[in-house]
């Protein structure tokens, strides 16, 4: 490369993409600093007595729900799509829908419908007058952590490899038929090695929303990392062990993207043609029609329709109680941040995407990486990232201020700011990867098109660039917003003091004891993110056709 | 010479061996020349090298007395003054026909860029059908919006990529006399890629035979009556 080459390279859009990626990677370098810092007694302590507890708690309910997410979400994406049952279609985009209802709703309202004074128990005692054995219904166990999770994450599964066997499968499962296979034998022969890399990509994001989970493990009282690090973090004051208990928790996710990676290696199936047809559904015979619908509709009905039911319930009973004015300003709250933080996010994911597409280089492509990094990265180790990093900030504009005696200085860490820098931090990776696809999808010829009749690249960019994938824009934007809204141990560990959300309002009614009260604040963010799911997929189908 | 290029060298990211391997030729202004090659000979390339879409590791070109690169310079593809048709076409989708044709007269007054987009529409007599999107359009109606766009800011020098490959036979032979007719009328300086001879012969006043990135051999065509000896060629 000579310098013309270099000078190239060093544009306004380089420029740009460094300064986003500087954020980025700012917390998750204070983090790998700690790891490195001399250890104190306290850490000795947690090493030697807590830590193994958290790894084996953390691993275990990794390992369990990423088999019992991959079994469920596997077979309903194979069922819905090669067999016709009753309702098929119905349940093609219903079993998306548990994806609305975030993990620590679902913890506490399974719990409000199983524990001692549910709807459940008190049937029994007052119709039947039967008292149960409380340990069989006792859901804050380990176990319960893994069947909560499996119930409101297997959707990332579903969707994923449901996606892959409808545009790839039907050559190959027809052919596969054609040869006098059995639809066990395809789909253990066939559809599972050739989906690998979608079921793959499935888990690994299930088991990052494990990681980054602190709801359901807090409210269960469950040991993991996540809990680990906020009460290392507070309740012992040790900023320095928790920072080191972050950084152990990036370590095995970076282990785990890396196997992930392996795993893959280049066995990435799908066709050279861009033609897709898709499969057609095999009507079911007899019992197995009814077989299917059965287990279909059960997965619907435990991990969406029941608890929905039951949060509905419960608004009706506190509504007047709850939807006050300081309600609406919850709302207002949640969607203002929310909306904020998704623009930045996307005018950022925008520009590197931009970048890293118009000039391809090495260096893109790390910037690309790193740029997705964030989403690894579990809330709990953003989070007190965050606040060192604003803590050494506010230090230094107070020591610059006294040094020019201005009096009254800016202090970051009052401010959205943080919040708003944290959820950049966390959520990049998702608006990126939906840009980064949409460009991929409309390909580099209309943009040098644009170049050949005489415009620049930002000129390009606005004229014809963001027209082109306004639909993608579109899809990141709603993903961003959802994840956001639902965003739970970010806001509540980073939210400016008199500043809730629904997510973190509703965590606190639950950890006073007032599980009703949460219930209107939390069917709320089950209706957003279900709207904005349904509108998600209603433009990929647009786009699709 | 209107457009001279000397030794071009092109490797693509990643690959060992050079795609272009010392590429040189000198062309007359109004003439149209095409390169003819097998896909992987390097001609795609060569054209996106003019443009300025790929950046040389070595080599100069200049059009109409300007340098558009050579060791100390490289200007990018939006100020070099050179039109191109696309493969595919590349019609902003978003655009309708009339819109297409005007996007790249920003530098024109309002007044011209009327006068000149009306000229466009009549010269490839799509005039009736300024208001379609491209999706509603044939494909040698796309074609021809393409080409409009492309010389309706009178660059110096053309070039098309594969004009033909989307269209059907019928249509091809059709269209490959009135595009002839048409970039004569403009008196544009052309070149165009293309793997089929008949195309070739049909359209340009020179084949330039391309093969290993390299020039094979040039012949002048039955369409040159003024067969001009004195046009090197660079073996």
């Amino acid at each position: 490369m000579n310098w013309y080459a270099i000078k190239r390279q060093l544009n306004g859009w380089a420029i740009l993409s460094f300064i986003a990626l500087l954020f980025i990677v700012l917390p998750g370098i204070v983090v790998l600093v700690e790891l490195f810092a001399p250890v104190n007694e306290n850490w000795q302590h947690i090493r030697e007595y807590l830590l193994p507890t958290y790894v084996r708690n953390t691993l275990f309910i990794m390992l369990a729900t990423g088999v019992l997410t991959t079994v469920i979400g596997t077979s309903l994406a194979w069922f819905v799509t090669v067999y016709e049952f009753p309702f098929r279609r119905f349940f093609k985009w219903a079993l998306i829908l548990p994806l609305a209802i975030p993990p620590y709703i679902g913890a506490y309202t399974y719990h409000g419908i199983l524990n001692y004074t549910g709807v459940i128990q008190t049937t029994l005692r007052n119709e039947f007058g039967i008292t149960v054995d409380q340990t069989y219904f006792n859901i804050m166990t380990i176990q319960g952590t893994v069947f909560i999770f499996t119930l409101f994450l297997y959707p990332y599964i579903y969707t994923i490899t449901r996606a892959f066997l409808h545009n790839q499968s039907s050559s190959m499962v027809e052919n596969a038929r054609i040869l006098g296979r059995g639809s066990w034998d395809i789909f253990f022969t066939v559809v599972i090695p050739i989906s690998r890399v979608a079921i793959i990509g499935g888990v690994s994001l299930v088991l990052m929303e494990v990681l980054n989970d602190y709801g359901v493990v807090k409210y269960f009282g469950i040991q993991t990392f996540s809990t680990a690090i906020f009460s290392t973090w507070f309740g012992m004051k040790d900023t320095s062990s928790a920072l080191k208990l972050a950084g152990t928790l990036m370590i095995l996710v970076i282990a785990i993207l890396t196997m992930e990676r392996l795993v893959r290696g280049r066995k990435q199936f799908s066709y050279a043609t861009t033609k897709v047809k898709p499969l057609k559904p095999r009507q079911l015979n007899g019992w197995h029609r009814y077989a299917v619908f059965g287990y279909v509709a059960t997965i619907f009905g435990i991990a969406f329709l029941i608890p929905f039911v039951q949060l509905v319930a419960w608004t009706v009973l506190t509504f007047e109680q709850v939807f006050t004015a300081e309600f609406f300003r919850l709302v207002w709250n949640t969607v203002s941040v929310a909306f904020i933080a998704t623009v930045i996010i996307l005018v950022f994911a925008l520009i590197i995407a931009n970048y890293t597409r118009l000039f391809p280089s090495n260096m893109t492509r790390v910037i690309s990486k790193v740029t997705t990094l964030g989403y690894s990265i579990p809330g709990a180790a953003i989070a007190i990232a965050v606040i060192t990093l604003f803590l050494l900030l506010d230090e230094w504009v107070l020591n610059v201020a006294l040094a020019l005696d201005l009096g009254q200085t800016f202090v970051f860490r009052t401010t959205l700011i943080m919040l708003i820098f944290a959820y950049v931090i966390r959520f990049l990776a998702i608006g990126y990867n939906s840009i980064e696809s949409g460009f991929e999808k409309v390909g580099k010829s209309f943009t040098e098109a644009s170049r050949m009749l005489g415009w620049g690249t930002v000129q390009t960019f606005f004229r014809v660039d963001i027209p082109m994938i306004k639909g993608a824009i579109m899809s990141a934007f709603i993903l961003v917003f959802i994840d956001i809204m639902k965003e739970l141990p970010l806001t509540l560990f980073l939210q400016p003091f008199n500043f809730s959300t629904l997510a973190t309002q509703a965590f606190k009614y639950v950890s006073d004891e007032k599980i009703h009260e949460a219930a209107l604040a939390s069917i709320v963010i089950v209706l957003m993110s279900g709207l904005l799911i349904f509108v998600f997929h209603k433009v990929l189908d647009k786009e699709a056709d | 010479m209107f457009v001279q290029i000397n030794d071009l060298h092109f490797s693509y990211k990643g690959a060992q061996a050079e795609t272009i391997k010392g590429f040189s030729i000198s062309i007359t202004k109004g003439e149209i020349v095409s390169l003819l090659g097998d896909s992987g000979s390097g001609k795609s390339t060569i054209l996106r090298l003019i443009a300025g879409l790929e950046m040389p590791n070595q080599g100069v070109v200049v059009v109409n007395d300007c340098v558009c690169c050579d060791d100390c310079q490289f200007m990018p593809p939006e100020q070099r003054g050179v039109g191109m048709v696309f493969q595919d076409y590349a019609l902003f989708p978003h655009m309708t026909v009339e819109k297409n044709i005007r996007f790249g007269l920003h530098k024109l007054s309002r007044k011209e860029r009327n006068e000149r987009v009306e000229e466009m529409l009549t010269l490839v007599n799509l005039s009736e059908f300024r208001h379609r999107y491209p999706y509603e359009l044939s494909g040698g109606q796309q074609q021809r919006v393409a080409l409009a766009r492309a010389l309706a800011p009178k660059p110096s020098l053309l070039i098309l990529d594969e004009p033909f490959s989307n269209l059907d036979t019928s249509l091809q032979h059709r269209i490959r006399d009135d595009l002839r007719r048409l970039l004569k009328q403009t008196g544009t300086t052309t070149i165009f890629v293309t793997h089929d001879e008949e195309d070739a012969e049909a359209l340009a006043d020179r084949i330039v035979y391309l093969g290993e990135g390299k020039i094979k051999k040039q012949i002048m065509t039955e369409n040159n009556k003024t067969f001009n000896p004195q046009i090197p060629c660079f073996v």
